[in-house]
């Protein structure tokens, strides 16, 4: 099966939380340029049912979300014909184009609904081209020849030769924790001891997601003082709890002076899906060589070049000793 | 009762993360999850090399610090950690190791020059969760560019408590102000043949002997005290 659902709603509407609830019920959703939500269901009749009983889950979903508002609800067999298929029909209804009827659905329609500058639909006009069947009789090459790329990109889309791309647009979640204290905390060995439960927290919510923590942000509330803020960046990205307490003591460490902290707001500013690790078969601490990598990349930095060594023997019987083993960059 | 407890517990957990409480026998468990085994009489004394404790080689030049290091290493290599050797002295030498068994490949070596470098590279690695072992290896004094003292490693100790690794401290000098488990080595006596020294016997903390051979010759560990005791009558 090959179906694209479209949902047009209301200019009015709150877009974000429809967005968030169509991702929730749906696997690719995504937002196309003339903001109406497109949803790739190529592959889940199985599991989710028909598209047609998708499009009414879909419409009551976004009517809960969005407090009743009913959006109408198009499927096509690319985005571009549901798109157009959801634009007109009425609101809270579907309109189903069944493979083979794309041509005959768009043939009747103005120019206007497909992608083109209305100074070129004026043109295409005098030359007595006012709907898509028309514009679909001219030869491709002409099309591009003589009205440009937009043209020819408007032809491919109403002849199905190109397909929009759906970009999955996941909405942002804040993955934040907050810490207080009675008694204000001074020491940086004591802040980071105190922050472990909080990037636990963290770490937890990145896993139940599948997601790696890019960048940090740590806001520390102060007696007396303006509050201090610190952005890290985690190379490799992890979703680890002592990847992130690392980045946090190593950036605390830089700090002249801490004052006397009462809170600390731990937030994930930025984060990328986790990716797998290979693990060594036999080797259970395998597992934490990035954090080894981490380390020497951290100290390569610090300590500058030929510091950071690997050695490696190249010839155990060599007559002089220098030529036994050679010394390498272990982060070059 | 148990609900006053269950809260306390909830609360320390919640300040201070999920992992600091722990039942003894977990506690138990762990412990020796944690020990370094280095295949050696070492194993069967006190203290051990252990993940969150400091331990230190005290002896003189000759007298096999270095060689059981380096078994210590491959120990720690042995269960797949990283190791990380800080070598301000820049004495390692790679193929000893190899021959002691240590996998090169699993071995960062750190060429810290002061002690500022040496403090920052053994705190790094014993902040992480990367390596197994750290060592601190102070080097002989003759062979020190700038003197780093093991009492300048006292900012370790107290990180070490809290960390996935252990740390071991090579050095010729006895610490003065500060307090860490410590193996010390003595030259029994050396051995001689055709009027050349070809190794000598070292023991460790008067309750291990080793033989170590001369000119990249394998080490023998001869056993501890209580062995030769019984082997001997």
């Amino acid at each position: 099966m090959k179906a694209f659902l479209a949902l047009v709603v209301p200019e009015a509407a709150p877009r974000g939380r429809v967005l968030a609830a169509l991702c929730a019920m749906l696997p690719r959703v995504g937002v196309a340029d003339d903001g109406a939500f497109v949803c790739d269901l190529r592959g889940t009749e199985r599991l989710l049912g028909a598209p047609a009983r998708v499009a009414r889950n879909a419409i009551a979903a976004c009517g809960a979300a969005g407090a009743g508002i009913a959006p109408g609800a198009g499927i096509g067999t690319t985005p571009f014909v549901a798109r157009i298929a959801a634009s007109q029909v009425p609101a809270g209804t579907v309109c189903e184009i069944a493979a083979g009827g794309e041509r005959a659905f768009l043939d009747v329609l103005p120019l206007d609904v497909l992608p083109l500058q209305p100074r070129l639909i004026d043109e295409l006009a005098l030359l007595g081209i006012r709907r898509i069947g028309e514009f679909l009789a001219l030869p491709r090459g002409a099309v591009s020849d003589r009205f440009g790329q937009a043209a020819a990109i408007a032809y491919g889309l109403a002849s199905g030769e190109a397909i929009e791309d759906v970009r999955g647009a996941v909405p942002r979640r804040r993955i934040r924790a907050k810490r207080m204290w009675d008694a204000p905390v001074d020491s940086r060995e004591r802040l980071v001891f105190a922050l472990r439960g909080a990037a636990d927290e963290l770490s937890e919510a990145l896993r139940h997601d599948g997601l790696a923590a890019l960048r940090i942000r740590l806001v520390l509330e102060r007696d007396d003082l303006l509050p201090l803020r610190l952005e890290r960046s985690l190379l490799p990205p992890s979703g680890e709890s002592s990847a992130i307490v690392r980045s946090l003591r190593w950036g605390l460490e830089e700090l002249p002076a801490l004052g006397a902290v009462i809170s600390a707001s731990l937030e994930i500013t930025a984060v990328e899906p986790a990716r797998g690790r290979q693990i060594g078969l036999f080797a259970p601490d395998g597992a934490h060589a990035e954090e080894a990598i981490a380390v020497t990349q951290f100290l390569r930095t610090r300590l500058g070049p030929n510091a950071v060594l690997q050695p490696r023997v190249v010839d155990a019987d060599a007559r002089l000793p220098e030529r036994v083993a050679e010394w390498e960059e272990v982060v070059r | 009762m148990a609900t006053t407890l269950a809260e306390a517990i909830a609360s320390v957990e919640g300040r201070f993360g999920t992992h600091v409480l722990a039942r003894g026998a977990a506690v138990e468990r762990r412990s020796a999850e944690r020990r370094i085994q280095t295949g050696t009489s070492l194993d069967a004394m006190t203290p051990v090399l252990a993940s969150g404790a400091p331990l230190a080689f005290i002896g003189p030049g000759s007298t096999g610090v270095t060689t059981l290091a380096h078994h210590a290493v491959a120990g720690a290599q042995r269960d797949g950690g990283t190791v990380l050797w800080v070598d301000p002295s820049a004495t390692f030498d790679p193929l000893v190791a190899l021959r002691a068994g240590v996998d090169l490949a699993r071995l960062v070596v750190v060429r810290a020059h002061t002690r500022d470098d040496v403090l920052l590279a053994a705190r790094a690695a014993l902040r992480s969760d990367g390596f197994r072992l750290a060592v601190v290896d102070i080097g002989l004094r003759f062979a020190a560019v700038q003197r780093v003292g093991i009492d300048d490693l006292a900012p370790l100790l107290a990180i070490v408590r809290s960390s996935p690794a252990a740390l071991l401290v090579v050095s010729e000098t006895r610490p003065v102000r500060v307090a860490i488990p410590t193996l010390a080595f003595a030259r029994v006596a050396w051995e001689r043949r055709f009027g050349r020294t070809t190794g000598w016997v070292s023991s460790v903390g008067e309750r291990a002997v080793f033989h170590f051979g001369a000119l990249g010759r394998e080490l023998h560990d001869v056993g501890t005290r209580g062995e030769l005791l019984e082997q001997t009558g």
